[in-house]
């Protein structure tokens, strides 16, 4: 029987019998189902991946029709200094306007964290206010709370990493809760600065990457600011799939946040006054890639089925059903994509 | 969707602003424009479309409006405000 | 109890992260004269390798996880010494093994896991920190006397660490005097196969069962 072309959640290049795929497609979105405690796809909707997966084109795509926006995190972290192509931002927000296409663009420090951008807000709006006068298309300023900056060495509080195999659950817990309190003074200033430097919104990147503290620190300074200032967008992506509970009993509107998986931080956001939400659905590199499809697009679905937001589920290296490889295969790229958007009804990507 | 190519920027804006679903965002826009969903991302349809508004297009052309000078136009034809915009009218004083 | 009785309360003891029940339980079963090996590897270890899983799952947190690694220390204190005192039953294997996150890669909650979780087993784990070159990587190695050398690498961009660390044992002739062992997000076995490492574990629960493969190996 004729295989299948495919590729493992690695990059690495698979050939598959069309029992094999049929079968990897049903124990993705089980694996979702069974983790998340969601619906799995139905039998339909899982046919429709199988012709995605199994398309003999090296690209596939949406039918015209029914496209769907692009946002960007870490934008102009990757054409200047990922790429090593010695433009500056200004030039990097143009090209992708008019030579890329972009739908929206997002501009960010090069630590990009909001911590560091405190000390250099002034150079950061004098560039966001530039942009703006050169910019038709939709530029956000994005940064990632990094909750990990507060401790020593690079903050004043203890480094819970380094208390919690020493045994000091409550010493963690209590270095967590401060890091939190100052995460969040600083998003408000840094947010506040570029939303009157004319940015379009603001991107809260990789949130909850240092745990379930991560995740509250955004939230509380996603709600202080839209108290403040009503009429900024919030964009806010995520670290993962479920919040890493290295707290373990933070709460955000009496929810536990630890432990939560896309569709419940979804809620949580929404009520915290996030306009767009971006669900991550890491890849695991030793499945193949229409498992991990399967299952992010169980997911994604898990989402869109209960948002009243838009929802960017993050379709990059590593996430979203993209193999974890710097270079990611095109023909990965592409099926993931498509399967995103007619199975897990994204509003963008 | 294709950016200032197509309809792209607009139905971000549009989704962002009014915290819309792609589809009612994209029908936000089409009504705004006076053309098709399906059109919005015809990049033949919108090329005419964008010069005839001069909100912007892909192609630089003398007169042809980018930067804040085609978001001026952009929030006043589908109705939202645009923070750049409303910032560069109350720094320039402009009443438009 | 029972020794199926202890075999479940040490298992339960862990998961529910309970101190109490897990010493009154590891010290009923060296007055029972219980098989101690069988209720450390099958009983206390196994309950690890549960909170390990369901950590993964996010249906277990950070602190619990460690709360419970702190209590299979202390069990594993009373198991080792009743071993030891009695010469008709074998010690528990123990060994020592460095490990590390590779250069140019800073992430470490991953590899804080795998420590804590290794430890409970008896293994003597030197944790040489992040970002640590392949050069320190060996030194730390000769320095310990480790049977093991075990790296992490979270980013694509860092993987090459990995197969660095392997052509240098080769180069250097030390390439059998260690055994290897790599994880992260990025790597597979696929990965290990090819730079030549001698076992790779996808979670911190498959570590555990690695690590102590690979010194049954060495043994």
């Amino acid at each position: 029987m004729k295989k299948i072309f495919s590729r493992m959640g690695d990059g690495s290049a698979l050939w598959l019998s069309e029992d094999e795929l049929r079968q990897d497609l049903r124990t993705g979105t089980e694996d979702a189902a069974d983790r998340g405690k969601i619906g799995p796809l139905s039998d339909d909707e899982l046919e429709r991946l199988f012709e995605i997966c199994a398309a003999p084109q090296k690209v596939v795509s949406v039918e015209p029709g029914q496209e769907v926006v692009h946002s960007f995190d870490a934008g102009t972290l990757k054409f200047p200094l990922r790429g090593g192509v010695p433009v500056d931002r200004l030039g990097t927000v143009m090209a992708h306007e008019r030579a890329f296409c972009s739908d929206t663009f997002e501009v960010g420090h090069s630590d990009y964290s909001f911590k560091p951008v405190k000390a250099i807000i002034a150079e950061e709006r004098q560039s966001m206010e530039q942009i703006q006068l050169n910019a038709t298309i939709p530029v956000y300023y994005g940064a990632m709370p990094n909750l990990g900056l507060y401790t020593k060495p690079d903050g004043p509080i203890d480094n819970w990493s380094e208390l919690l195999p020493m045994g000091k659950v409550q010493e963690a817990r209590e270095a967590q809760e401060e890091a939190c309190e100052m995460a969040i003074q600083d998003i408000f200033f840094v947010a506040e600065a570029m939303h009157e430097a004319g940015s379009d919104g603001i991107n809260f990147d990789t949130v909850g990457a240092s745990g379930d503290a991560d995740f509250l620190a955004s939230l509380l300074a996603v709600e202080k600011l839209k108290k403040a200032i009503p009429e900024i967008h919030i964009e806010m992506g995520m670290a993962g799939e479920f919040v890493l509970g290295m707290h373990g009993g933070l709460k955000y509107n009496d929810t536990r946040l630890a432990g939560l998986y896309c569709h419940k931080q979804l809620e949580l956001a929404e009520k915290a006054g996030v306009d767009i939400f971006g669900p991550v659905i890491n890849t695991k590199s030793n499945k193949s890639v229409p498992w991990n499809i399967a299952r992010s697009c169980t997911f994604v679905k898990a989402c869109s089925e209960i948002s009243k937001i838009p929802i960017h589920p993050n379709a990059g290296m590593g996430v979203g059903g993209v193999p974890v490889t710097s270079t990611a295969p095109v023909d990965a790229i592409s099926r993931a994509s498509v399967a995103l958007i007619e199975i897990g009804k994204a509003d963008g990507l | 969707m294709g950016g200032v190519r197509t309809a792209g920027d607009l139905v971000a804006r549009v989704m962002a602003s009014k915290a819309l679903r792609v589809n009612e965002a994209k029908k936000y826009v089409a009504d705004k424009l006076g053309i098709s969903v399906f059109d919005l991302c015809d990049s033949q349809v919108m090329r005419e479309v964008r010069e005839d508004l001069n909100i912007g297009h892909v192609l630089a052309r003398p007169g042809g409006a980018i930067g804040i000078e085609a978001k001026f136009r952009i929030a006043k034809l589908l109705d939202i405000e645009i923070n750049s915009v409303k910032r560069f009218k109350e720094r320039s004083e402009c009443s438009l | 109890m029972s020794e199926k009785e202890i075999m479940q309360s040490s298992i339960d003891a862990i998961l529910e992260g309970n101190e109490g029940k897990a010493l009154a339980t590891a010290r009923e079963a060296v007055d029972m004269g219980a098989d101690l090996v069988a209720v450390l590897n099958d009983g206390f270890s196994e309950g690890i390798r549960q909170v390990g899983n369901l950590f993964e799952r996010g249906e277990k947190f950070l602190p619990e996880l460690i709360e419970a690694a702190m209590i299979m220390e202390k069990v594993s204190a009373i198991i080792n010494e009743a071993i030891l005192k009695d010469s008709s039953v074998g010690a528990t294997k123990i060994g020592t093994m460095v490990i590390a996150t590779v250069e140019g890669d800073v992430h470490d909650i991953g590899k804080g896991i795998v420590i804590s979780l290794i430890k409970t087993q008896g293994v003597n784990v030197i944790d040489l920190g992040r970002d640590v070159g392949t050069e320190a990587i060996i030194e730390g190695a000769l320095e310990h006397e480790a049977g093991i050398i075990g790296t992490s690498a979270l980013l694509t961009s860092t993987l090459n660490g990995q197969k660095k660390l392997e052509e240098e044992l080769r180069i250097r002739g030390l390439r059998n005097r260690f055994k290897t062992i790599v994880g992260g997000a990025p790597v597979t076995q696929k990965f290990a196969d090819k730079i030549g490492a001698d076992a790779y574990a996808e979670d911190a629960a498959e570590a555990v069962v690695r690590v102590l493969e690979l010194l049954g190996k060495s043994n």
